[in-house]
């Protein structure tokens, strides 16, 4: 009978090991919202979480006189300085968030962006710090360029800047960097979503990676705050299609030839556009959009007048994009692999 | 982890040489009993109830929503030497499945995901995750076994597996993911699904006890615990941060041939 008891107790013992515990402090530590009064900004605030920054969009006088923001973090984190604080832009105002759990620490950066020349030559670029792909950035530093890239990273792609749809070259216009794009193959991890191509893709907005595998083209955001009336959209391009068109599935689509989309839109509000409704919002005020993006071996100019809807109403806030991409039907996951397009010197001209 | 598996190892060791050094010492009484026969053969069927299950459970863990064994049947045929009319030792082969399905929630649990083109994804996921587990081994358990008496019977020993076929699969839903770690950007998962089963030990092993009750002249009632002690992923294996083993009840019917 000692048997059956030692066994008893070696049962015992092995069921008691398997309970569910005391749930684990939070170690998230970030910045959910960050709200300031609107009558202040020119577009709606935006946390690029992947990149720890807080980008503002600033009428002047809030930049001159500082702002009071509203902040909320992730459960049981705390913030310093605390929500409520007045903030200036003397320096760039930073926010350090600590975990639930103590142990993790976020520091974000506020930054004010504004465009004060429409005027893009693609000479300067950054890396992001842990998945290393690359993102223009403007002369005075502020980054209003973004592109699939950080969707892309979720994807297990190697942590190499040539990995990556979008990266610089130093083949743009006259021998400068320029912007090059290409189309990519997915990768297993992104299969399992259902995404077989990654198209190139590079535009004035920003990326919102929560939204990257639930509703890929809501995370593309497109706009960034706009004054003027704009009457052409110009630059120089180059484009080489890829040897096979595939279908969202991966299946090759024979006689298909990929073709490149650029496209200059502007619109009401300041609130973005994203990939569902870029060329069909009636927020939409004017279009530039290159007629046809078919092989071009050699750097090509385009000058494309922007097309208004009638009655245009540009009173009030008004943003403005462009985007170009590799693959014309990259939204929907459909273009050639390796079709590759090269853009440099984009300009937005006003009357 | 490793501590207890050597107390364990251990503790079965202390079993069978207790068995085998009982049986010596009666050894003369036996020999005498020319009524008992030495040999005995039997068949087996039966189905097997488990999991394939982390020990102890990690506090990322929420809640088991959902569990339902897997249709998992069990076939074998076994051989035992009695040394007496109480001791005597036994060894089986097997071909058995191992399976099951949960739906559990957790919380910040950890993984890395390598690809087979050498791409990595990094993260920690919070939600609700499915996985179906439908392995398939050839088993060979060797034991002490111990008649308590004309009904009654138990055994205790250790057994070794081989995977035969594996699949271990499912998906995870409704929550999030963090790109890197806790500080990475928070990724919403609507659904999205794994296929781990390339990444199985082809080898396990543990601790095996039985115990069964005569139902007839030749048939047996059978209750067999198996124990993995080998974790079912190798170390190298970072899609979970933690071990999980194979712990299975076998229960079925014996048939003496």
């Amino acid at each position: 009978m000692k048997l059956h008891i030692a066994c008893f107790c070696v049962c015992a013992v092995l069921l008691s090991q398997s309970c569910i515990k005391n749930a684990p402090l939070s170690p998230e530590a970030d910045i959910v919202t960050f709200t300031i009064d609107t009558s202040l900004t020119t577009g709606a605030v935006f946390i690029d979480q992947a990149n720890s920054k807080i980008l503002l969009y600033l009428k002047t006088g809030a930049y001159e006189t500082g702002l009071v923001p509203v902040i909320t973090v992730s459960p049981g984190a705390t913030i310093s300085p605390a929500s409520g604080d007045s903030i200036h832009f003397n320096t760039d105002p930073q926010y350090t968030v600590t975990s639930e759990s103590k142990e993790y620490h976020k520091t974000y950066t506020v930054q004010v962006v504004s465009v004060g020349n429409w005027f893009f030559n693609f000479e300067n670029w950054g890396q992001n710090s842990t998945d290393k792909y690359q993102y223009p950035i403007e002369p005075d530093g502020s980054v209003i360029w973004s592109s699939g890239n950080p969707g892309v990273a979720l994807s297990g792609v190697n942590k190499d800047p040539q990995s990556y749809p979008l990266r610089a070259t130093t083949d743009g216009y006259q021998g400068t960097m320029g912007a090059d794009l290409v189309t990519l193959a997915g990768t297993p991890l992104s299969n399992l979503v259902g995404i077989k191509l990654f198209a190139g893709s590079l535009f004035l907005g920003v990326f919102n990676s929560q939204n990257a595998f639930t509703n890929p083209l809501g995370a593309t955001q497109f706009g960034q705050p706009f004054k003027g009336r704009p009457a052409r959209f110009t630059g120089y391009y180059k484009y080489t299609p890829g040897p096979d068109f595939q279908d969202k599935n991966g299946n090759i689509i024979t006689g298909m030839t990929d073709s490149c989309n650029i496209y200059a839109v502007l619109f009401k509000g300041k609130d973005r556009l994203d990939g569902t409704n870029v060329l069909t919002s009636n927020k939409i005020v004017a279009t530039a959009i290159l007629p046809e993006g078919s092989a071009k071996s050699n750097f090509t100019r385009f000058d494309i007048p922007f097309q208004y809807v009638s009655n245009a109403d540009l009173s009030g806030d008004l943003m403005i994009t462009i985007v170009a991409s590799s693959s014309k039907n990259g939204d929907t996951y459909r273009g050639a692999i390796n079709s590759h397009l090269v853009v440099d010197s984009l300009r937005i001209i006003n009357q | 982890m490793k501590n207890k598996t050597q107390h364990i190892i251990i503790l079965c060791l202390a079993f069978l040489i207790a068995a085998i050094g009982k049986t010596q010492a009666q050894t003369d009484s036996v020999e005498n009993n020319s009524k008992v026969s030495k040999w005995e053969h039997n068949i087996s069927v039966g189905f097997n109830f488990g999991g394939t299950t982390p020990i102890p459970f990690p506090n990322t863990i929420r809640k088991i929503d959902a569990y339902w064994p897997a249709f998992a049947p069990a076939i074998g045929y076994e051989q035992i030497y009695h040394f007496n009319k109480k001791w005597g030792i036994g060894a089986a082969l097997a071909f058995e499945v191992k399976g099951m399905g949960t739906r559990a929630e957790v919380l910040y649990q950890q993984t890395i995901i390598t690809t087979d083109d050498g791409g990595t994804f990094q993260g920690i996921f919070s939600g609700k995750n499915e996985t179906k587990v439908f392995n398939t081994y050839f088993t060979l358990p060797i034991y002490a076994v111990y008649d308590i008496d004309a009904h009654w019977r138990v055994k205790l020993g250790l057994y070794a597996a081989c995977l035969v076929k594996s699949s271990f699969k499912g998906s995870v839903s409704d929550g999030y993911i963090r790109n890197g770690g806790p500080l990475g950007e928070k990724v919403d998962i609507d659904h999205a699904t794994f296929d781990f089963s390339k990444n199985e030990n082809s080898f396990d092993w543990g601790l095996h006890a039985g115990g069964e009750r005569t139902v007839g002249k030749k048939l047996a009632v059978a209750a067999d615990f198996n124990y993995g002690l080998r974790s079912l992923f190798p170390s190298s294996f970072t899609g979970m941060d933690f071990s999980m083993y194979n712990v299975f009840l076998t229960l079925g019917v014996r048939y003496r041939l």
